[in-house]
């Protein structure tokens, strides 16, 4: 029975959970280019008091506990006041001997981590810890000849890498909004307490914790509405038809580079990989590192002065022309078919 | 204060090509970059040194003898070391390796603070700062945004990271691993005019594996724990496309679209 550890973290539920799709893909047989099945079962670790959310699709969820665990806990709570006491931030230091102990009582398969500020500080200390390799920001898994490649991007995403890995435990951090999770039907999770022998590390701690400005996440909307160097000299103008569409504005890397956009909205490589039904490029040329942050995109617009941009190549429709007058033509079209809806509406009560 | 800068050069990546016959990256005469994030590191280093002119800064990178002219431009911004880890043996080492090599100098070296980036454009793994912090036992932490200037001493620093969700400030005692991400404040300025041609060639060490000793066997491609099998370019899925005007047809064909699909 081969064995995956998964780090779970509550607050990036979501994509702790994608990482259960990774392991079916590894061990369940799912993966597209040739069957390959063990049997397997997860264990879901976590420092955080997690809630009924993980109940159901872990096999185990390991809880770590214990003093030191506890005061780890108090400074990772978001929003908290300023902690008088000597509590450690969430130390990647400590956490790695945490979880190399854990490592030494299950001897995992497999390890998994989603690519997340945390995780990606956690997975390569881990892997130095247990002399193992380590593959950054999955995005695929596939079998040849029986033999498992790991796929991830390279080079800003202008070419994929397929990777062997010669060591064991096999150890990945997972992109994340790549893989999504069928859970099909839930299982019992068995819950287990783990109290660490190391004492928590004094050498970090967590001050203040601020929100970011911008909190709607462009990875949870279902419209986009993208720009890019096409539209930054009008890039406010997009939010008038985000408005009209209750969609979110996000931008290509080349905008946020000129300081137009900020990163958190950037979709693509460098940026945030997103998964809307509908994707309208503004100006966007569609480099593969801007293609490669879209995933499972249903519907997909362009505009662009050039019919022929690679963006274009992968539209449902192409607008050619000048993105800031699509806008605006749009934006006015949608206003005046809303008030007509409304008019018919009222005649219609009345 | 001794400031440790571990920056990494990159293929400029912007200006790649790749050759579709031959199935490879076209890396001849690409021309080698410092890597954005690092960059931020040497500058927000230059920056203390101007306040604080005891600070002493040492740039560590591994790359071929082939940057040399690229180091001694950091050292006329004035930089005061530059150590430049270099072997034969070296080439084609994974980020493992890359980590066991650098900490392996690292370990003899002395130092307060060790900056790093946090992403390279090239491999973008961001494995070799955390994975140097734990081969020297320190923390770190990634994804730093700003250095708390005034409060930054031998004994801490306070630092303010990019989160998911959030921005979090923590206090890391010193000696520890901070890494940078790419921000406007820090920028490296230019060489000033009478520097452009100064003669900074004692201030380079070039340290080879009869520095370091390790094994052939435990570097470059035979030492590393993970081997690229291939690459290839995806393949993007062609549409069946309408093409469309933006004129009112175009705009109409455009919002019908997206009514059909419940979207309005």
């Amino acid at each position: 029975m081969k064995k995956v550890l998964i780090y779970y973290e509550q607050k990036q539920h979501k994509n702790s959970i994608e990482l259960l799709a990774v392991a079916r893909l590894i061990y369940g047989g799912t993966s597209a280019d040739e069957e390959h099945t063990e049997a397997y079962e997860t264990y879901g670790v976590s420092l955080e008091p997690t809630g009924s959310e993980a109940n159901g699709l872990f096999d185990f969820l390991i809880q770590i506990c214990g003093d030191s665990a506890q005061r780890e806990r108090r400074a990772l709570a978001p929003c908290q006041e300023h902690d008088q006491d000597n509590s450690p931030g969430c130390d990647a230091l400590y956490m790695t001997s945490i979880l190399a102990e854990l490592q030494q009582e299950y001897q995992f398969d497999c390890i998994l981590f989603p690519a997340t500020h945390m995780g990606r500080m956690l997975a390569p200390r881990l892997a130095m810890r247990l002399q193992t390799g380590l593959v950054a920001d999955v995005t695929d898994i596939r079998y040849k000849d029986g033999i498992m490649e790991i796929v991830r991007p390279a080079f800003s995403g202008k070419l994929m890498a397929g990777i062997l890995s010669r060591t064991a435990p096999l150890m990945m951090s997972v992109r994340q909004n790549v893989f999504s999770y069928d859970p099909g039907r839930l299982t019992e999770t068995r819950l287990i307490s783990y109290t660490p022998k190391t004492a928590s590390s004094e050498g970090l701690r967590l001050l203040k914790v601020r929100e970011k400005e911008a909190s709607k996440d462009i990875r949870d909307s279902d419209i986009l509405i993208s720009g890019g160097g096409g539209v930054m000299r009008d890039f406010k103008k997009l939010s008038d038809l985000a408005g009209e569409l209750d969609a979110l504005v996000s931008a290509s890397r080349k905008t946020v580079d000129h300081g137009i956009a900020p990163r958190s909205i950037q979709v693509g490589q460098s940026g945030k990989t997103v998964s809307p039904k509908l994707y309208l490029a503004l100006g966007i040329n569609g480099s593969i590192q801007h293609i490669e942050g879209l995933k499972n995109v249903e519907y997909m617009i362009a505009v662009n002065t050039n019919k022929n941009a690679p963006i274009c190549s992968i539209s449902d429709i192409v607008v050619e022309g000048d993105a800031k007058e699509f806008i605006n033509k749009l934006t006015e079209k949608i206003r005046k078919e809303k008030s007509k809806e409304a008019r018919n509406e009222f005649a219609f009560q009345k | 204060m001794k400031i440790i800068c571990l920056i990494k050069y990159i293929p400029d990546v912007e200006n790649f090509k790749y050759d579709y016959e031959r199935n490879v990256l076209v890396r001849e005469n690409v021309r080698m970059i410092l890597n954005p994030d690092d960059a931020c590191t040497v500058a927000f280093a230059l920056k203390r040194k101007d306040q604080y002119p005891d600070t002493v800064i040492e740039v560590v990178t591994m790359a071929p003898q082939s940057i040399i002219p690229q180091l001694e431009d950091l050292l006329r911004l004035g930089v005061d070391h530059a150590s430049l880890i270099s072997d034969k043996a070296f080439v084609g080492s994974d980020t493992y390796v890359t980590s066991r090599i650098l900490g392996r100098y690292l370990r003899e070296a002395s130092f307060d603070c060790i900056l790093t980036g946090t992403h390279t454009l090239d491999g973008d793994t961001a494995h070799v700062p955390s994975q140097v912090a734990e081969l020297l036992s320190l923390s770190q932490m990634s994804n730093v945004v700003e250095i708390d200037e005034a409060a930054f001493c031998r004994e801490r620093a306070i630092v303010e990271a990019e989160e998911e969700l959030t921005f979090g400030t923590y206090e890391i005692a010193l000696p520890a691993v901070i890494s940078l991400r790419k921000d406007r404040k820090y920028k490296l300025p230019y060489i000033r005019y009478e520097e452009l041609s100064r003669d900074v060639k004692d201030r380079i060490q070039i340290i080879d594996n009869d520095v370091l000793g390790f094994a052939q066997e435990e570097v470059g491609i035979i030492g590393s724990l993970t081997q690229i099998s291939s690459t290839f370019v995806k393949s993007m899925e062609k549409k069946k496309r309408i093409i469309v005007r933006n004129d009112d047809e175009g705009i109409d064909l455009v919002y019908s679209f997206l009514k059909e699909r419940g979207f309005v």
